[in-house]
């Protein structure tokens, strides 16, 4: 059953890169923060009921309800619907993370420690890398929230490959952390979008002497 | 509880100004959290090396920094005055000018006094949301755009330190309080996997490296600064600064009593080099002062974390440079502040015959960029004398060789910058008829260069103390 969640998510890596649809980018980040709950209630030995709270907070609620909810309507306002402007074409993206993907299976295996579960471990780094080279190719700087979800989503199956588990308040701290942080990214996209009339990269350029 | 009790009353202060529209509530707000910020670093100084608060520790490290940022509060809040004077009329953006500082002065003593990796981490990601509003505040679209790359960089590192806290974790996290507390993965540090520990380490050094404004994460920092206003940027570019270094000074005293130190080592002083060299080719390309002394930050910055690479023999000095630093680069902004109110511009060519417009105030200004540039007598000549000193005693002498060159260039371009305010032609679109000058704006700077000298050469008993503590603690 594991390896099956492991492996829709992985696919879900395939299909950011497969879609030039803003909307479908926002949808699949729901789908892996509604998968992250499933992988995370499994993988729960002993259920702690505070644990349990944070998890369904962190998954479920933030990243599979109110970030997707709170992109879309960014999405709208700024009438954000297709992405035009990539460095790398679209076909060579879907090749370079499948490569990446393969590459994370072998490098985590290679790593082979008492303390790390490696079918984790292997899809959070392909996780982690996909979700920079998402940020990199795109000159949108919406799609930059986006690659930094990914990354963050992949941080999370770290956390279950490593089984570092943090204090309840520690936890709190870092989920309210994260949530004002893609919050605040959100309003300056909008602000930008207002104030440049788009939000590709290239028109971000004014302050270099 | 004295931490937890600073961190309450901060943040009614912080709120209690927020939209408050009434200057003298605002400015007492101000003035009562300076005496707080003091007040919490006597508290601390007496209570040294106790845990408060459950995730915090008064180190000697902290106590200085926080004793530092405490003193470069009072003319940050006095010259923010002039600066809500000047430029901004919305009397709510006052307010909120002022709940912002409050705000990123208190992330600041959490990083300094955090005993926890998880506490620094969420600490710095509140600075970077204070930072970028105020960088944001006089809401136009260069300010906009340097406080979205700043935001956006920083929340990426941010997210690169959070991956290399959790390779941390591995085998030290039983899910306790003290798990991820610094006293805690320093015993441990011999357990963690050598390859976790250099992954770790390397993830958090980036992260990091965009607030201590140093190689790969710095060009978002040197852009924001060039935006920021004046008072932000005397803070960014010295109590932000010196936050950046307590996160990586705490990382480096784990892995110091590790195989990995040696390795460590490289790591730091090829991050430090590349800084120094990219912010030497850089400073030729610089058209504005707030650039200019943001790049001078990097070369300070990346002399730190030289000399931290040395580890036990280079650290008293690292100390004393960023003490120093911090003091000579409040004074510099500030003075800043001065030269775009005189000039109502910011950019190099736009200004022209200082010494003989506002004598006193570039006499000031030639004090300042001689304690910022190290010439003797400046008290950050010592310090980076005492950096060279040990690289030469520690084998490096090629590399001292190339820091030496590397400071006289950056030395050569920032004076040849300064001789144009100073003595070059005044520009034709100068209206002195709109050019402020108040006579007591540089008292503040005069008495900060002076620190600078009297903390090098007559440095106080009790700062030697806590210095020669902080080398002890590391391996």
């Amino acid at each position: 059953m594991m390896i099956v969640l492991l492996i829709i998510f992985a696919c879900t890596l395939i299909y950011f890169f497969l879609s030039e649809r803003v909307e479908k980018h926002i949808n699949l980040l729901a789908v892996q923060g509604t998968l992250l709950f499933i992988i995370a209630f499994i993988n729960l030995i002993e259920i702690n009921l505070l644990g349990l709270i944070l998890i369904l907070l962190e998954t479920l609620i933030v990243k599979a309800i109110i970030i997707p909810r709170f992109l879309n309507r960014i999405r709208r306002t700024n009438n954000l619907n297709r992405l035009v402007e990539n460095y790398i074409p679209f076909f060579y993206s879907v090749l370079i993370i499948t490569a990446i993907i393969i590459a994370s299976f072998f490098t985590a295996y290679s790593i082979r420690n008492h303390f790390v579960d490696v079918k984790f471990l292997a899809i959070a780094l392909s996780t982690i890398l996909g979700g920079i080279y998402f940020t990199i190719v795109h000159k949108n700087i919406f799609n930059h929230i986006v690659g930094i979800m990914i990354v963050e989503n992949g941080a999370f199956l770290l956390s279950l490959a490593v089984g570092g588990e943090f204090p309840f308040l520690v936890s709190m701290a870092v989920l309210i952390d994260i949530l004002i942080a893609v919050l605040i990214i959100g309003i300056f996209i909008d602000k930008i979008g207002s104030a440049f009339g788009n939000m590709s990269t290239s028109s971000l350029n004014k302050l270099k002497d | 509880m004295a931490l937890l009790i600073f961190f309450i009353i901060s943040a009614l202060l912080a709120l209690s100004v927020f939209s408050n529209k009434n200057r003298s509530i605002n400015y007492s707000a101000a003035s009562v959290y300076s005496l707080l910020h003091i007040s919490l670093s006597v508290y601390a100084y007496l209570n040294l090396n106790s845990s408060d608060s459950v995730y915090f520790k008064f180190d000697s490290l902290g106590i200085l920094l926080n004793g530092l940022l405490s003193i470069i509060l009072i003319p940050v809040f006095w010259h923010s005055r002039y600066y809500l004077e000047r430029y901004i009329h919305d009397r709510k953006m006052k307010g909120r000018f002022i709940s912002l500082i409050i705000i990123l002065s208190t992330a600041l003593s959490s990083i300094y006094f955090a005993d926890n990796i998880v506490i620094v981490w969420v600490s710095l990601e509140i600075t970077t949301v204070a930072i970028t509003f105020l960088i944001y505040h006089e809401r136009y679209p260069n300010a906009l755009e340097a406080a979205w790359k700043f935001l956006f960089i920083s929340s990426f590192g941010i997210v690169l330190a959070f991956i290399g806290i959790l390779l941390l974790s591995v085998k030290v996290s039983n899910a306790q309080d003290s798990s991820l507390s610094y006293t805690h993965l320093q015993a441990v540090a011999q357990l963690i996997d050598p390859l976790f520990m250099k992954a770790a380490f390397l993830l958090l050094v980036t992260g990091y490296s965009i607030k201590m404004n140093i190689f790969p994460l710095y060009p978002a920092t040197v852009d924001a600064k060039t935006i920021a206003p004046f008072p932000v940027n005397a803070l960014t570019s010295t109590a932000v600064l010196n936050g950046g270094f307590v996160a990586i000074f705490r990382l480096y005293c784990i892995i110091s009593g590790t195989e990995s130190a040696v390795w460590a080592n490289r790591v730091l002083l090829i991050i430090g080099m590349t800084s120094l060299v990219i912010m030497s080719v850089q400073l030729f390309k610089v058209k504005r002062f707030s650039r200019m002394f943001a790049y001078s930050s990097m070369e300070h910055m990346a002399l730190v974390i030289i000399a931290l690479s040395l580890g036990k023999p280079g650290l008293y000095a690292a100390i004393l440079h960023i003490m120093l630093h911090s003091l000579a680069k409040t004074g510099i902004f500030l003075h800043y502040g001065q030269i775009r109110a005189y000039y109502r511009s910011g950019w190099i060519p736009d200004s022209g015959d200082y010494m003989k417009q506002n004598g006193f105030s570039a006499i000031v200004y030639l004090l300042g960029l001689m304690t910022a540039t190290a010439v003797p007598p400046s008290g950050l000549f010592v310090s980076e004398y005492l950096i060279l000193r040990a690289l030469f005693s520690e084998g490096y002498s090629y590399i001292a060789i190339a820091i030496i060159v590397l400071l006289s260039v950056v030395m050569y371009v920032i004076f040849k910058y300064s001789m144009q305010l100073l003595y070059g032609k005044l520009p034709d679109n100068f209206q002195k008829d709109k050019a402020i000058i108040n006579k007591y704006e540089p008292v503040s700077q005069i008495i900060l260069f002076g620190l600078v000298f009297y903390l090098a050469y007559f440095t106080p008993a009790f700062v030697k103390e806590l210095m020669n503590s902080i080398v002890q603690s590391i391996n």
